[in-house]
């Protein structure tokens, strides 16, 4: 009881973070990913865009492209709008404007179970494989699981006008390109100096030094500080460090959608109505 | 300074509506499905189950499933568990057991549209076109659940195929009451013999709910302060529709929704335009197909 009054006096006060329970604006755009998917450099790479007055750094970017859960609803009320906002939700119908981002999931489970040792949510000898199950039930995160994420989203938004989807992959290769996408997506005209410009201070080189001078800010305050936040940011790391198990397991819960997705199954041999799956891809992958 | 007092007051005293905000418990099923697509007749249907012992009224359905949009967290705390609950919201990935209802969205446009005039969201000569406008673009009241293709959509692409998902056609539900019944026992562990199945069935049945509405509707949750004179239950049947919907609201629902409703085995009533809609969702396909292989109907 007492801690429910506290908890309501804060609530009362603004001090509290809304989780997922904020109020949306109709001009709000949302950054949406699944956890470990390359949200963080897409923060920095659109705040860096919209912002060359001011670089981004692990400090500042909770003010520049805030998310919900890092702020309390006082706070969150100062943010100038048009918002742009962070966000790991599966799909909600608030959202009017969300730029998607997805990662091979092979990748994912890989780049969380590090993650999770960094935040010591798991130990350090956990096994992978075992991790790797978790994280196929969707018991790794609050987000749903990647394929209850991807798919809400997908279902109901990939044909909209304010959806628009990203591979990280494909950021990861053509980042000019795909930035340009954004920028044209935010309705905003910037050269090509700009666009340069932002690339080169969200780089995994720039942002590593950036955590590196900022070990307190709040994605990585108290989290063991020898497994660093800004990891390979490469594509295709599970080829060699996932165990074959563990491919086939995320391969056959998910396989129409990673292939749909572009994303070429190892293991698990396509289903049998993959011949319309396969036609699908490259209204992805092609732009 | 102050966010919302009121709401907080509620909060404090435990009594803001549960919604999407409701804690939920591993032993939970939830009966979900859009609104006006047959909710109350299978709560009613699976109270009557549970419950073959007593007479399930609108006066103490509640008590046995109660429903997370009318009640508050703290009334639905009090509900001993193994809890049967009713929702109508979009994927929650924290909801254990779902027993998901589908009903044909030109039905659903058109049934929602009296009940919006009953509850008077909407003017009694609202035109009917402008409603299903709206409904498709998620412009009404209703599109807090998301629209129809939102929240039917998110719940199959997500859990279509699981075990602790239990996916039921409406249509289905009136043409073979006692077949689809069987699976709705099944789910949820209950013996199916005949005999327990049609007592439900004519416990549940549309005459006796209308005839529970007339004299129970005025102190019921749901139709409390409500115009008596549209009724919450309504026809009751499939495919009014086709008599009753214009041509351009059909229209504008099958463009919006169409691959979804053909993979529920709606048939549309247009052709489907060749349109990169179909195309971008047959990633789904696989999934959908599966899903109305095992419904189909044999």
């Amino acid at each position: 009881m007492i801690k429910r009054l506290i908890h309501t006096t804060k609530r009362v006060l603004g001090l509290t973070s809304p989780g997922r329970y904020f109020d949306v604006f109709e001009d709000d755009t949302f950054i949406v990913s699944f956890p470990k998917s390359g949200n963080t450099w897409t923060r920095f790479l659109i705040a860096n865009l919209l912002h060359p007055e001011e670089p981004a750094t692990f400090s500042n970017i909770d003010r520049l492209i805030p998310e919900s859960e890092g702020l309390t609803r006082s706070q969150l009320k100062r943010v100038p709008r048009p918002r742009i906002m962070k966000s790991h939700e599966y799909f909600d119908p608030r959202f009017r404007k969300v730029i998607y981002i997805v990662r091979d999931a092979r990748d994912v489970a890989l780049s969380q179970f590090h993650f999770y040792r960094k935040r010591r949510r798991i130990a350090d000898d956990y096994p992978l494989e075992k991790f790797v199950t978790r994280f196929v039930a969707g018991d790794t995160s609050d987000y749903g699981s990647w394929g209850d994420n991807v798919a809400s989203w997908l279902v109901t938004r990939q044909s909209s006008a304010g959806f628009l989807l990203l591979r990280y992959e494909d950021m990861v290769a053509h980042t000019v390109t795909e930035l340009t996408r954004i920028a044209e997506f935010l309705g905003v005209n910037v050269t090509p100096e700009r666009l340069a410009q932002a690339v080169e201070r969200s780089s995994a080189d720039q942002m590593r030094k950036l955590e590196g001078a900022n070990a307190t800010a709040s994605v990585t305050k108290n989290t063991r500080q020898d497994i660093p936040f800004v990891r390979a940011a490469a594509s295709g790391v599970w080829k060699d460090n996932l165990p074959e198990r563990s491919v086939a397991e995320l391969e056959s819960a998910w396989a129409p959608l990673m292939k749909w997705l572009g994303y070429e199954l190892a293991l698990v041999k396509a289903v049998a109505s993959d011949a319309r799956v396969e036609s699908a891809a490259p209204g992805v992958s092609a732009r | 300074m102050m966010y919302g007092i009121k709401r907080i007051a509620k909060y404090l005293l435990g009594t803001d509506i549960a919604g999407r905000q409701i804690a939920v418990r591993p032993d939970d099923t939830f009966i979900v499905s859009y609104p006006r697509s047959g909710n109350t007749w299978t709560r009613f249907l699976i109270a009557n189950l549970l419950y073959a012992d007593r007479r399930v009224t609108f006066a103490n359905i509640e008590r046995l499933i109660p429903d997370a949009e009318a009640q508050s967290n703290r009334y639905l705390k009090r509900v001993p568990g193994p809890r049967v609950i009713k929702s109508h919201q979009y994927f929650d990935h924290r909801y254990p057991r779902v027993l998901y209802v589908t009903r044909d969205p030109r039905d659903v446009a058109l049934s929602y549209y009296n009940f919006s005039r009953k509850y008077r969201h909407i003017a009694d000569d609202f035109p009917l076109e402008q409603y299903v406008h709206e409904f498709v673009n998620g412009t009404l009241m209703s599109s807090a659940w998301g629209t129809w293709g939102e929240n039917v959509g998110t719940w199959i692409a997500a859990r279509n195929g699981w075990s602790d998902f239990l996916l039921l056609r409406y249509e289905d539900m009136s043409e073979r009451t006692e077949h689809e019944l069987t699976k709705v026992a099944l789910f949820f562990g209950l013996d199916p013999a005949p005999e327990k199945l049609r007592k439900a069935i004519e416990n549940s049945s549309a005459d006796r709910l209308r005839e529970l509405e007339s004299k129970e509707g005025g102190a019921w949750v749901t139709t409390k302060d409500k115009r008596s004179d549209i009724p919450f239950i309504g026809s009751a049947v499939a495919g009014k529709w086709k008599s009753k919907l214009p041509a351009a609201s059909v229209a504008e629902i099958e463009n919006a929704w169409g691959p979804l409703m053909t993979s529920l085995g709606y048939e549309l009533a247009q052709p489907t335009p060749a349109d990169p809609l179909l195309r971008d969702s047959s990633h789904l396909e696989p999934t959908l197909q599966t899903a109305h292989t095992s419904e189909k109907r044999g």
